[in-house]
Formats: C-alpha cells, sequence, structure tokens
C-alpha cells in the first residue's frame, strides 16, 4: 500500500514536470487584443486604418497656433510668462532646439506619416472594390503632413513604403526639402488621379482638396505656372459664402468655401489629460479663449494668441473682417455686463475665429471644442491663384479679379476694389493675405515664403528663423544634422 | 535542532530551621563560574525580591520555607527554585548558577522552502519579531518595519491606509523595486499588507542577499519580505488574548502663509510691481482673515480592536483571529477619508495520520475606505495653503465676523454653495471646505488569502509539501462628481451658484448644459501558486548536516476591471448616486474594461551543508519562466552559494573574549520581472470625425520585443556576526554590492517613429552598494532590564548606463504649467533632482547687465540670478544640473525597551539623513497666496539676497525648478513611545486572567528638522517620485491608550 502511494506521488511529480512549459506561452488574444499578423484581412480593416491616418490631422492645434503666433498680428498670451514656455519663445523668435511644442509637432506630424506608410505597406493584401479611391485619400494625407513638416523644419527625413519599427531608429538622415517636394507632387498627383470629385462624408477629401494642396505646394516652390494650373481645377467649384464671419461659427462649418477642413465633435466623453491630442475635440480652443470670462456668447479659456492692438487697427474702415476675426473683450464685455479676468500679455483682443463659444462643448470642456480647423479656403485658393497668375507673370487681369472677388465680399461691396498690376498687385495680394487669413495659421509662413518675415516679425533673424530647430532630442537620438544658427 | 540541556549545580546543605528566616546565597554563571550581578530575585505570589550584588550575593529576609524563587537575567534562562528545608540545609549559602539563554539566537528563520536557525545562516537576513510590531500597533505591518531591521527603507506618508514606499538594499531598477512578500509560503506583494493584521504577526524575516533570496529567483531580485504567522501549540488549553487600543491623530505642524492683513499689502506691491494699479484701495480692517489649514485640519480618531483564541490538542493546533482597525483622516471630517479594516484569520494544522500533516490557512479581509484628493496642485492642502486669506470659509459667517478681525463661523450651514468664494482665483485653487464637500468616493475591498498545504512523509528525512496558496481580491469602487460651484467663471466651477446646471445657448439657439457624473468600477484579482517540493535532511556520522530542498512551482495571476460612467443623478446627491439612478442618455453613458493575465513555472533547489556547525556552505538555484518574457527569452537561471564560517568554534579562539563570532559571504544572482508580454498590437483607440459622428479607426499602437527578459542582479554580499559580554552585546555588519544588467526601459527612439508605444527593452545597468548594521544590547541593572537596538542602513546607487538614447528618463514633475524635476540618468543616482542653480538676486541693474541673459520677457533687479553652468551667456535648459537627491545618505533607527517591576516602556527613534526635499505646493497665480517668507521679499538694493520682489508678472521666470525649492529633508523622530503597566499576577489570576497590562502610546511624537513643510518624510509612490512634497499628507502624531488582556 505505501509502496502504490510513493509511486502515486513520484509520478505526479514527473508528470508535472513535464506537462507544463508552455504554461508559460503567452499569445495576445488570451487579453482579446489585436496582433499586426491578423491585421489587413478584411475591407473594414482599411478603412479602420484609413480613419486611423486621418486622425493624426486633429492633432495639428500647435501648428496652427504657431503659425499665428510667430507672426506679426498675434502675442503669446497665456496665464503668465512661463506658460507654455515653448510658444512664449516662438513669439518672441528666441526658441532653440529644446522646445517641447516643437517636439510634439515633429513627432506627431510624423506619427501621420507613419500610419499613411503603414497602409502603404499593406496595399496589396487584398482586393476589393473602391481601394483605389481609399488610397488617393491616403496619399492626399501623407502629402499634408510632409508639407507641414517641410515648412516648419525645411529637410527632413523622407520614407514612404513601410511604417518603421524600433529597428529604424537613428538609422536615417535628413532629404533635401526639394526630394521631398518631389515625393509630395507625386502623392497629389496620384490621389488626384483616383479621388472622386465628392465624397459622401464631411470631412474626407476629394479631388479637388488635391488640386488645391498642389497648388499650394507648387506656389511655396514658386512654380506659378503649375501652380496656376492647379488652382485653376478648384476655382468655380467651390464660393464665396457672403457673410465672412459666418463661415467661422458652428454652422459654417464644411460650408460652400470650405475646400479642406480638420473635423472636431464635442461629442465624446473620453478624455485624458496626459494625451491631449487624443481627444475628438479641440484642444486649441480653449487656449484662445477669455480668462474668467463670465457672460453670454463665449467661454472662459486661457488667454492665448492675443491679437495685437496694432493689427486691430490697421483695418481699413468697413472691412467687415475685423469684427470677424477679432473680439474686443472689453467692448464686448461693457456692452453685455460681463467680467473676464486678465492673463499674460493682455492686449484686450481675442482670437474670434478659434475661441470657445458657450455651449460648444462637451465632456471634458476643456478638451472637446467642436470647432474645426479651416484649413483651405476658397479665399485662399482665389489669393493664391491670383499670386501665381501675377508672380508667373501670366495674367493679371485675372489675378485682379480674384483679388477683388476676396475684397467686395470683405467690404460688402466693390467700392473697395483695387485696380494695381505688377509688383503693386503681388504686394496688395500679399497684404490681402495678411487680412483674409488672419489667425487661421496662414500669416508667419506666408511671411517667411515671401521674403518679408525679417522686416516684419521683431527678433526674426533672416537666415535662421525661416525654419524651426529640429527637437534637440531628434538630434541627439538620431544624429541629424541642426538646422543653421540653432 | 540542537537542544541544549538543561544544567543546573545546586550546592546545598542540611540545616533545619524556623519557618521564617533570611536567606542569602549566591549566583555565578553556568559556564565559568563568574559572579552574576544584578539578577533579579522574586519570592514567588509575594511582592518581595531583591537583586544580586555585584559579587553575585543576594539577601532574602523573611523567607518562608516552601516558597519559591524565581531568577531572572537577561540572557540567560530563567529559573524557579522550591525552597524548603528538604532539599536545602543552610538557609544562608543557597548557591545558584544560570544558564545562558541561547533562544534568540536559535531564532528559526524561515527562508523560503525551508527554515534554519539564525546562528546557521550565512546569508544576509534581517528579523523583526511579534514584540517588535506589537509595541507599535501599526495600521500597516510595514509602519512598524521602519528602522526595525537594518538595510530596508521604508517611507511612508500619513494617508490612512496607504502604501509606502518600501526598498530593500538600494534602488537598483527603474521598473520597480518593491520586495517579494511571502506569507506562510504564498506569495503576494506589498499591495497585499494592506489586509494583513499587524496582530497575527508570528515574525517578519527579510532575505537580503542573493543567498537567501535567489530561491525566489526572479521575483527576488528586490529583496524577500518573509511573514510568518501565528499558530497554536499543541497539547495546550486554548488562551486567549484581547487588544484593544483607541486614540486620536493630530497634525502638529502648520505651515507659516500670510494672514489677509499681509496678503492684501503684498499683492498691492506685486501689482505695482508689474505695471499695474493697486489692487485693494482701502487695506485696513481684513485682520487676520482665514487660516484654511485650521479650517480643513481635524483631529481625527484611531482604534485597534483584536482578539485571539490559540491552542492545540495531540493532533490537531488552531489559531483564529478577528480583528477591527479603524483610522480617519486628519484631513476634513472622518467621512470623507478614513480606512477601515475588518480580518478575521484562521490557521489550522492537524495531523491527518501518522506521516500527513494538513494545514489550513484562511483569512478574509474587508476593507472600505476614503479618500480626498492629495499630492497635487488640486490637493485640498494645497488648496488650503493657496487659497484667498480674505476669504471667509461660508458665505453665512460674513456677519460673524469678529471685532479683531477674526472669523467667528461656527454658526454656518455646511449647505453646497454657501462656501465662501473668491473673485479673484479663477483657476485651479478652490475653498479647500468646498472641495471637501464635494469629494465623494468609496472604496470597498473584500480580500480572500490563504493556503491549503499537505505535508508528507515519505520516507524518513524526506518531507514532500504541495501547497496551494491563493489570494482573491474583489474591490468595488464609485465616485460622484457633483454640479459644484466655486465662484462665477473659475475653471472648477460647473454649475451656477444655486447648483443648477449652467445652460449654454449656442448662436443657432441650441442648448447644452453641465452635468454631474458617476462611476462606478468593478476589479477582481485571482493569483494561485502551486508549490510541490521535498526536503530531505540528513547528518552523516553527526558532523556532515544537509538540508536539501527540490521542486516546482506553477502560478497564474490574472485581474479584470469593468467600469460604467453616467451623468445627471438625481437631486445631484450623492445619496442617489449610482449608475442605475443616473438618468443620462445613451450618449452620456460609458464604459470600460481591462484585463491580464501572468503565468510562470519555476523549478528550484537548494543544499544547505554544515560541518559541525562551523564551516557552512549553501548551493541554490532557481530556473524561472514567466509569460512577461519575450519568446525568445522564456527562462532564466538564478543560481547562488554562500559561505559561513564560525571562527568563535575553532580551538585557537579559545582563549580570546568573544562569546562568538562568524564571518559570512554570499554570492548569486537575482532578477526583476517587471514587464508585459510585448506584442505588434493594432489599436483601435485611433478616432476620426467624419460626417459629424465619431469613426473609431485603427493604427499600429505598439511594436514589440521578442527578446525581452528579466534584469539580471548579481550580488555580493559580506557579513559578520559576532557577540561579547557573555552575549549581551551582539553585532551584526553587512557590505553588499549589487550590479544590474539588462535593466528594462521603454527606450526613446527617434521622434520620427511617431507615437506608438516603444517595447521595452534591455538597455541599462546600475549598481548599488551598502552596508547593514545591527547592534544590540540587553543587560539588567538592578531590577531594570535594558534591552536595545540599532541599526544603520546605508546605499548608495548609481545608474551606470541607459542606451535609450538621451541617457536618462525623466520621472515626476509638478506644477502648472508642468515642470519635470526628477530623472533617471546615467552617471548619476537614481531619481535626483534635476534644475536650475541659483545664485542670490540681481540688486541693480547692472547685476544684470553683466550676468548672462536670463529672460526673453525682462529680467528686473530683485530677480533672482541664476548661474550660467556653460558660460554661453544665456541661462536656458542647458543650465540644469543636479540639485538634490530625494533619497538618505543613511538612516538609523534605534529602538530601547525597558523593564522595570510591572512597568515597560519602549522607545523608538528612527533618523534619515541627507534626503532632500523639493517643494512643489506653490501655485503662484496672481492672488494665490504666498508663504510668510516674502514679507522678507526684496524691496531694493540691499533688501534682500534670498527671497526675489514680488510680482503678478514672473518674467524672470523666478518660479523655474531650482534649488530655490530644495530643503534638507534629514529628520530625526521619535516614532513611538509605549509605556504599559501590568498588574500583578496574584490579581489578574484572581479575576480569572493570565496578563492585563494597560499602556498608553504616542506616536511620531517629536520631530527633529529643519523642513518648512509638514513632514519630511515623503512618499508618493515609487522610486521615480520621492521626496517632491505636493502638499504631504502630514504624519500625524498620535495619542492612544490601549489593554491587553490575556487568559
Amino acid at each position: 500500500m505505501n509502496n502504490f502511494k510513493n509511486i502515486f506521488v513520484y509520478s505526479l511529480l514527473i508528470l508535472s514536470l513535464n506537462n507544463c512549459t508552455d504554461h508559460v506561452d503567452y499569445e495576445a488574444i488570451e487579453n482579446y487584443a489585436i496582433t499586426a499578423e491578423v491585421y489587413f484581412q478584411q475591407e473594414s480593416d482599411y478603412e479602420a486604418a484609413l480613419v486611423g491616418t486621418y486622425d493624426p490631422l486633429q492633432w495639428m492645434f500647435f501648428n496652427i497656433q504657431i503659425g499665428a503666433i510667430a507672426s506679426d498680428l498675434s502675442l503669446c498670451g497665456g496665464e503668465s510668462a512661463s506658460d507654455y514656455l515653448g510658444l512664449q519663445e516662438i513669439n518672441s523668435m528666441t526658441h532653440y532646439p529644446e522646445n517641447d511644442v516643437l517636439s510634439n509637432v515633429w513627432r506627431w506630424l510624423y506619427e501621420g506619416v507613419n500610419r499613411a506608410n503603414y497602409m502603404e505597406e499593406n496595399k496589396s493584401n487584398i482586393q476589393f472594390d473602391g481601394k483605389e479611391s481609399m488610397y488617393g485619400e491616403v496619399y492626399f494625407l501623407r502629402a499634408y503632413y510632409y508639407f507641414q513638416l517641410i515648412k516648419f523644419f525645411g529637410d527632413v527625413p523622407l520614407f514612404t513604403d513601410v511604417r518603421l519599427t524600433a529597428g529604424d531608429s537613428g538609422s536615417l538622415s535628413r532629404s533635401a526639402a526639394s526630394l521631398v517636394y518631389e515625393q509630395i507632387e507625386l502623392d497629389l498627383q496620384n490621389a488626384i488621379s483616383v479621388l472622386p470629385a465628392s465624397q459622401s462624408e464631411q470631412g474626407r477629401v476629394n479631388k479637388f482638396t488635391a488640386y488645391a494642396l498642389l497648388g499650394k505646394v507648387l506656389l511655396y516652390q514658386e512654380k506659378f505656372a503649375e501652380s496656376a494650373q492647379a488652382f485653376d481645377q478648384v476655382i468655380g467649384v467651390y464660393s464665396l459664402v457672403s457673410d465672412y464671419g459666418s463661415q467661422f461659427l458652428r454652422f459654417g462649418e464644411n460650408g460652400p468655401e470650405s475646400i479642406f477642413e480638420i473635423q472636431y465633435t464635442n461629442q465624446s466623453n473620453w478624455y485624458d489629460w496626459n494625451c491631449i491630442q487624443c481627444s475628438e475635440g479641440n484642444y486649441g480652443i480653449i487656449m484662445n479663449g477669455p480668462r474668467g470670462w463670465s457672460g453670454p456668447e463665449y467661454a472662459q479659456g486661457w488667454s492665448f494668441n492675443v491679437p495685437t492692438e496694432e493689427f486691430f487697427n490697421s483695418f481699413a474702415e468697413g472691412d467687415t473682417r475685423r469684427d470677424a476675426t477679432i473680439l474686443d473683450i472689453q467692448s464686448f464685455a461693457d456692452q453685455t455686463g460681463s467680467s473676464y479676468t486678465e492673463g499674460y500679455d493682455h492686449t484686450g483682443y481675442f482670437n474670434n475665429k478659434y475661441i470657445p463659444r458657450a455651449g460648444e462643448s462637451g465632456g471634458q470642456i476643456e478638451l472637446n471644442y467642436l470647432t474645426n480647423y479651416r484649413i483651405i479656403r476658397y479665399a485662399d485658393v482665389l489669393l493664391m491663384a491670383a499670386e501665381a497668375l501675377n508672380r508667373g507673370q501670366i495674367d493679371d487681369a485675372t489675378a485682379l479679379q480674384y483679388l477683388n472677388q476676396v475684397r467686395a465680399r470683405a467690404f460688402g461691396s466693390s467700392d473697395n476694389n483695387l485696380n494695381v498690376s505688377g509688383s503693386a498687385l503681388t504686394d496688395a495680394i500679399w497684404l490681402e493675405r495678411k487680412y483674409e487669413l488672419a489667425l487661421e495659421g496662414h500669416r508667419f509662413f506666408d511671411l517667411v515664403r515671401t521674403g518679408q518675415a525679417s522686416s516684419t516679425i521683431a527678433g526674426f533673424i533672416s537666415g535662421k528663423h525661416e525654419v524651426f530647430p529640429i527637437p534637440q532630442q531628434e538630434i541627439d537620438i538620431s544624429g541629424l544634422e541642426q538646422n543653421p544658427s540653432y | 535542532m540542537k537542544n541544549i540541556v538543561s544544567l543546573l549545580f545546586v550546592y546545598f546543605s542540611f540545616l533545619l530551621g524556623f519557618h521564617a528566616q533570611d536567606l542569602s546565597g549566591s549566583i555565578v554563571d553556568a559556564d565559568n563560574g563568574e559572579p552574576l550581578a544584578g539578577v533579579n530575585i522574586v519570592v514567588e505570589d509575594q511582592n518581595e525580591g531583591s537583586v544580586s550584588d555585584l559579587n553575585g550575593k543576594f539577601n532574602i529576609e523573611n523567607f518562608e520555607s516552601g516558597s519559591t524563587l524565581v531568577f531572572s537575567y537577561v540572557g540567560y534562562k530563567t529559573l524557579r527554585l522550591k525552597i524548603s528545608s528538604e532539599n536545602f540545609l543552610d538557609f544562608k549559602n543557597i548557591n545558584v548558577s544560570l544558564e545562558n539563554d541561547l533562544s534568540e539566537l536559535d531564532e528559526i528563520v524561515v527562508i523560503g522552502y525551508g527554515s534554519q536557525k539564525l546562528s546557521d545562516i550565512s546569508g544576509a537576513v534581517s528579523t523583526v519579531n511579534n514584540d517588535a510590531i506589537e509595541s507599535v500597533t501599526p495600521v500597516r505591518v510595514e509602519d512598524a518595519l521602519q528602522g526595525q531591521a537594518s538595510g530596508v527603507n521604508i517611507i511612508s506618508s500619513g494617508s490612512p491606509g496607504s502604501k509606502p514606499t518600501v526598498l530593500i538594499r538600494g534602488i537598483t531598477s527603474y521598473a520597480g523595486n518593491d520586495p517579494l512578500v511571502v506569507i506562510d509560503g504564498v506569495s503576494a506583494s506589498i499591495d497585499d499588507l494592506n489586509s494583513v493584521n499587524p496582530n497575527d504577526i508570528k515574525s517578519v524575516n527579510i532575505l537580503k542577499d542573493a543567498a537567501l533570496a535567489s530561491i525566489y529567483g526572479v521575483k527576488g531580485g528586490s529583496g524577500v519580505i518573509v511573514i510568518t504567522t501565528k499558530t497554536g501549540k499543541r497539547n495546550s488549553k486554548t488562551s486567549f488574548n484581547i487588544s484593544t487600543s483607541t486614540g486620536f491623530q493630530e497634525v502638529v505642524k502648520k505651515i507659516d502663509v500670510l494672514n489677509a492683513a499681509e496678503y492684501v499689502a503684498i499683492l498691492n506691491e506685486a501689482s505695482v510691481n508689474s505695471g499695474q494699479g493697486i489692487v485693494f484701495p482701502d487695506i485696513s480692517g481684513y485682520g487676520l482673515g482665514t487660516n484654511w489649514q485650521d479650517e480643513i485640519l481635524n483631529d481625527a480618531p484611531i482604534v485597534n480592536h483584536s482578539v485571539s483564541a490559540s491552542g492545540g490538542s495531540e493532533n490537531t493546533s488552531y489559531y483564529v483571529s478577528a480583528s477591527y482597525t479603524g483610522q480617519e483622516g486628519v484631513i476634513g471630517d472622518g467621512d470623507k477619508s478614513f480606512f477601515n479594516r475588518t480580518s478575521f484569520t484562521t490557521n489550522i494544522d492537524t495531523d491527518l495520520n501518522e506521516k500527513t500533516k494538513l494545514i489550513v490557512n484562511t483569512n478574509y479581509s474587508n476593507i472600505k475606505g476614503k479618500s480626498l484628493p492629495e499630492n497635487g496642485i488640486t490637493s485640498v492642502l494645497s488648496n488650503a495653503l493657496n487659497f484667498d486669506p480674505t476669504v471667509n470659509p461660508y458665505k453665512e459667517s460674513e456677519s460673524l465676523l469678529g471685532s479683531d478681525g477674526a472669523t467667528l463661523f461656527q454658526e454656518h450651514s455646511s449647505q453646497n454653495g454657501s462656501f465662501g468664494t473668491s473673485e479673484t482665483i479663477t483657476q485651479e485653487i478652490i475653498n479647500p471646505l468646498a472641495q471637501i464637500y464635494n469629494t465623494y468616493n468609496q472604496n470597498k475591498v473584500n480580500k480572500f488569502t490563504g493556503k491549503i498545504e499537505l505535508q508528507y512523509d515519505l520516507i524518513e528525512d524526506l518531507k514532500v509539501t504541495s501547497r496551494f496558496g491563493y489570494t482573491y481580491v474583489d474591490i468595488y469602487d464609485k465616485s460622484f462628481v457633483p454640479l459644484q460651484f466655486y465662484g462665477i467663471g473659475h475653471n472648477q466651477t460647473n454649475s451656477e451658484p444655486d447648483l443648477s446646471p449652467i445652460v449654454s445657448i449656442d448662436s443657432e439657439g441650441n442648448s447644452t448644459s453641465t452635468h454631474n457624473r458617476v462611476t462606478e468600477g468593478h476589479t477582481n484579482y485571482f493569483t494561485y501558486t502551486y508549490e510541490f517540493y521535498g526536503n530531505y535532511d540528513f547528518s552523516i556520522n553527526d558532523l556532515h548536516n544537509f538540508q536539501t530542498v527540490a521542486g516546482f512551482s506553477i502560478g497564474e495571476s490574472k485581474g479584470g476591471n469593468i467600469s460604467a460612467t453616467n451623468e445627471d443623478v438625481p437631486f445631484n446627491s450623492w445619496a442617489y448616486a449610482d449608475v442605475s439612478a443616473a438618468t443620462g442618455n445613451a450618449l452620456q453613458q460609458t464604459s470600460g474594461s481591462w484585463q491580464y493575465v501572468n503565468r510562470n513555472l519555476s523549478y528550484f533547489s537548494r543544499l544547505l551543508y554544515d560541518y559541525d556547525e562551523k564551516y557552512y556552505a549553501s548551493l541554490t538555484a532557481r530556473i524561472d519562466g514567466s509569460t512577461s518574457f519575450g519568446s525568445n527569452n522564456k527562462f532564466g537561471f538564478f543560481p547562488s552559494a554562500s559561505f559561513g564560517w564560525v571562527v568563535s568554534k575553532e580551538e585557537f579562539f579559545e582563549n580570546i573574549p568573544i562569546d562568538f563570532l562568524k564571518l559570512r559571504a554570499s554570492y548569486g544572482s537575482l532578477g526583476n520581472d517587471n514587464i508585459s508580454p510585448q506584442f505588434a498590437l493594432i489599436s483601435t483607440f485611433p478616432s476620426y470625425v467624419l460626417n459629424g459622428n465619431i469613426i473609431s479607426g485603427s493604427s499600429l499602437g505598439s511594436i514589440p520585443n521578442d527578446d525581452v527578459s528579466w534584469e539580471n542582479q548579481v550580488q555580493t554580499n559580506i557579513g559578520i556576526d559576532t557577540r561579547f559580554f557573555g552575549n549581551k552585546l551582539s553585532l551584526t555588519l553587512d557590505y553588499f554590492q549589487k550590479t544590474v544588467d539588462d535593466l528594462l526601459f521603454s527606450p526613446n527612439l527617434s521622434l520620427y517613429l511617431g507615437t506608438p508605444s516603444f517595447p521595452t527593452t534591455n538597455i541599462g545597468s546600475t549598481k548599488s552598494s551598502g552596508i547593514d548594521a545591527n547592534i544590540s544590547f540587553n543587560t539588567n541593572i538592578a531590577a531594570l532590564t535594558i534591552a536595545s537596538n540599532l541599526n544603520f542602513t546605508t546605499a548608495s546607487n548609481e545608474v551606470v548606463s541607459i542606451n535609450n538614447g538621451d541617457k536618462y528618463i525623466w520621472g515626476a514633475g509638478y506644477g502648472i504649467p508642468y515642470r519635470p524635476i526628477v530623472r533617471f540618468e546615467e552617471g548619476f543616482s537614481p531619481g535626483y533632482f534635476y534644475g536650475y542653480v541659483t545664485d542670490g538676486l540681481f540688486q541693480n541693474q547692472s547685476e544684470i547687465e553683466n550676468h548672462a541673459s536670463q529672460s526673453l520677457n525682462g529680467t528686473f533687479p530683485g530677480d533672482i540670478r541664476f548661474v550660467d553652468l556653460n558660460n554661453d551667456g544665456m541661462i536656458n535648459d542647458s543650465d540644469r544640473t543636479k540639485i538634490g537627491d530625494p533619497f538618505p545618505d543613511f538612516t538609523i533607527g534605534w529602538n530601547l525597551n525597558l523593564d522595570y517591576k510591572s512597568f515597560d516602556l519602549s522607545v523608538f527613534t528612527y533618523a534619515s539623513v541627507g534626503n532632500d526635499i523639493y517643494r512643489a505646493y506653490e501655485r503662484n497665480l496672481s492672488y494665490t497666496n504666498r508663504f510668510a517668507s516674502v514679507l522678507e521679499r526684496w524691496t531694493g538694493a540691499g533688501t534682500s539676497f534670498e527671497e526675489p520682489r514680488v510680482t503678478f508678472i514672473d518674467s524672470n521666470n523666478n518660479n523655474r525648478a531650482s534649488d530655490r525649492y530644495i530643503e534638507d529633508g534629514s529628520y530625526l523622530r521619535i516614532k513611538n513611545i509605549q509605556l504599559g503597566y501590568s498588574l500583578s499576577d496574584s490579581f489578574v489570576e484572581k479575576l480569572g486572567f493570565s496578563q492585563i497590562r494597560a499602556y498608553m502610546q504616542v506616536k511620531n511624537a517629536l520631530t527633529l528638522t529643519e523642513y518648512s513643510g509638514y513632514d519630511p518624510e515623503i512618499s508618493v509612490g515609487g522610486v521615480l517620485n520621492t521626496g517632491i512634497d505636493y502638499g504631504t499628507y502630514p504624519q500625524p502624531r498620535i495619542w492612544s491608550l490601549g489593554m491587553n488582556f490575556k487568559f
């Protein structure tokens, strides 16, 4: 009996020893996690990945803010001189490579590029209807992300085939901007050839969105003839809204003037303060609100991106764009019996295009403003087309006509129409861009592009500040060469 | 086990005498015949006694023949001797010899899958027995380990029931430094100690070096805390033990902030300095205003009750206990912050038959808690320090202003909305009383832990053990964010003043409104470990002694959570706060869940050998496999060896006046498996808005690393144990050195890879070395028994390499805007403070012009001068450096226990030296309150060289992270004083008890420190968030009274 028991115990022991090494194997499915190995097997995977490629568009709030704050039109503001130090430094042209805002701009744009590339990598797994057109959107988005990278940083690492993984860390170097531009043009041409003329869902890009961006990219390279041709495809497809200010309100979103608009909503309850860009709302909006606002129409915010008094006063008489663009907080508070507190660099003016408006957020209020960013408006296209026609010495008359379309809408009549040509027309177009597109994130890049930055922006050093510094972390890890003088 | 046979030599001679007579004699040491002075001699059942003199002589008058004498002396076995004319002829010449009590040295240490006599161990171990634990009456057992065990560093916070930071022998890892906890052989974690009733614990053994910890392999890298709970004794009557104590807690120190009159004056000056007008035109009549600290800090009760019964029959023994611990927080009222624990323990072992023993241990705990925001700029304490002192606590109390300006607000109504609000502070900082009122949460934990163990004597000397250990935890939590009002336009306000929702109408006439919100969550964990092993102990020729063990362990740990949130709780009331009662629509409801699983499989064996208890050696090895490791690295091997030599047993040592001397050395490897499995995972989190709707998308969320493995630690230990002066003085000294390779990090890869989470990789190394020392001294002086213990712990740590790209990783930071402050960096000690170095103040404009450019927005006289470390003429991020280290250079714990007749006193003192603190509780808004130090501010050349000018516009960024906020946090604290009185035995017996003892206790009685904050002991969690004072929850002083009954 005892022997039997001993044998029993020994065999139990031996069995256990032999049987359980697979006990420590682990598959991701045990936690219901989807791995890359099982993905891109059905059409819906591709659709989801495309949505994922659109997603980083929503992270562009710093890009838009910097386009204004770095320019001559607005100051950084905020709570104090050290509130968003990265933005404060850009405001005063004292930024240097260790700038957390610029690191985010860089990294988030590259996440967009990588997501597009991940789709490229898996393009040929399966076939289904509409795949080509879907990849038109992918190529457009990749072109947009790269174009942002060039505008901010100049030469940047260029890669298009696959999503990079850990092993690619530190292996790339910067490609000349001209090569990146070539890729952007190629992506946009590919997109144009497969994208439909219209999309059933608001927010998706179509053929004309791609033409508009292509025209802009070409204009930045001063390829005026090609640029004008691209814009020509878009002229007449869209139209100017009659009330300039209405397009910046909630119900003016995705209107007839809107060519490319980044979509946000206030519908999400999800939030995480450690991932402000992950929200479905627009984080750039709360930043621009009046501090401690208690009154109608607007909601309180953090008083960033405050327009200067000089800019406010420089609008021509009768220009309806002034009040649509800038909120004179004191006069509005007096008018409505409201109150607010002053932030740093208080000018008394706020960015009325992108400002927290009452009732337009939900969930975690700060992170969920529904306000879309108007990235390419028809008025912008008209002015860019005019510039291409004028500077390319192609057709000043049409250029002037485009310019006057924009002015007539702004002043509510054709009384303020101009009649100039040649370089005077160029100057007029550039000046018009300042008022038409103010605080929408274009100004700094326009000034750089047109060589006016050093004469306009205090502290701007030619040969240095045309581009922002490559983030120091990227220099350290990847050994990239820094931009000159940083 | 070697039993020392009692040797007693009694010399006696016959002498007939009277019934009551004088008695005298002498007492000597049984070993060497030396006279013993100070031996306590008591006539049993009478309150009479005597003490031996320097020559060991004693004398007792009026001795009644037939009575029993009790001889007691520290370090010797107590001797009871019945003296009558039948056995003692000469009452004038009673010669007694006392025998050394080596029981302390024979203390059994549980070392994992076996046990060993303390004197046989050749590794490094610290032990804390239940006396030491009971004298502290801790809420969590870790409280009682602080300063009691050398090599162990414990940093705790005053928050009720909170988990402290426990470090055994320094900091070696970034990923985690929590030691493994083993309770009665079952693996657990520091988190599990919240449910352990400290009164159930018999002993705590801390395995510190590789020789001892490597039996736990990959989990042993941060040391092992082995807890043994109480059991009953076979063949003994049931004995009951009732302990009860009750007390109150108070916050001793307050931080000096500006009162209302000072506040308005300073704010006027700050406003003028920033080019704005005076903000308080009339500064009279403000008086002291409200001291918010006084408003929120309360005396709070703490109680401990426990009852246990233990005993046994011939075949079975048992220990059962029940306990209740209730601690309220000193911040806010007790209904918003508390920790209540009820626990029941049953430990039973029984012989199923001659060869088989069954052990069943079961513990059930129920923990209930509520907490207030702590450790951050939004904590209650931070609000109390930063909120406007001119605001009255309650609106109704405005009419209750005293003539001296002091507020009298006893008659307040604490209706929500009636709290005082500030019109000038519109961000984060709020009336802390309103915050307390509006904080609603609760946490309920039900926990079962235990084991079922069978021990079977297979053949002689070979015992096999089959053990199933388990932990099941069920956690329910709920929180409620009501509609709350902190002033119009305040960013924490989400309601109108009357607490109705704020309704906003947009440009098209659509309305939206604010909501209250309730969240409920359920989390459960289940962990089991099955172990099977055999112990084979044998001797050859009674000289070669072997203890061997071999076996395997298989386990799984899994957990899951499900949570739900809804809005619109009826009546905005906690009473209705439940997801089921909330009326929010489908869009307002959200839910979530997560789960994990982790499995491991291990094989282990150990050989302990000694030759005649003179030469010792051990060999230990463990193989660990884990689901956490990459598929290319499934199993790790962790061997160790140790040697010991009892020099004092050598012949040449005979004439050396040292009682015992042992040398020890060990070397071996350990691990740390603080990682999770790594895959290329598709994240379905990304989404975008199309047609106004949120559309879910996907992206590659993480990148795999199939090679990821454990952190590999190699530890060397050299130690010495020695005793002198008849074993009265003992010293243990250990030196250790650890190097850890393959440290686990998430690397910082090229930013152009985007935002997926990068795999944890083995890319760093650290080294630590240090000394643990312990000195014990026990003696008697007359009737006074003294037992004292001093221990010393020091460790220096260095990050040797981090190949993550940056060579550093940021740890914690603070404030708004957020400023990172802690770094884990190559070439530095882990978790050090990083920032700017200050160099006084600029006294005039020329000093500014002669210094590096500091700020783009303007620097003015009275601003702080920062040191241009790299001499590039610019003060920027590159001018930051190491400005402090939160970890102490060394710590010392000192225990003193005195017994005198019926009194006993224990005093425990703890000192931490060289730990820096970073002060991070200042919000620095224009209208937030300031610290009293600004009264010494700069107001003109030469007025101050430290405290900068006040201004609303900090254009010089004086508030940047700098050594200005670093303070020396060294402290010496009398952690515990307990004075007890035991009623006399005869009286107690008449009442039917065997012991009745009453005691008075003061915890944290006195703290000596230079630190300006509440408490220099600051623990938030983990190595990368230590020593930052976010308004830390102070450890209160606790006064309590207690009683122990045994029967």
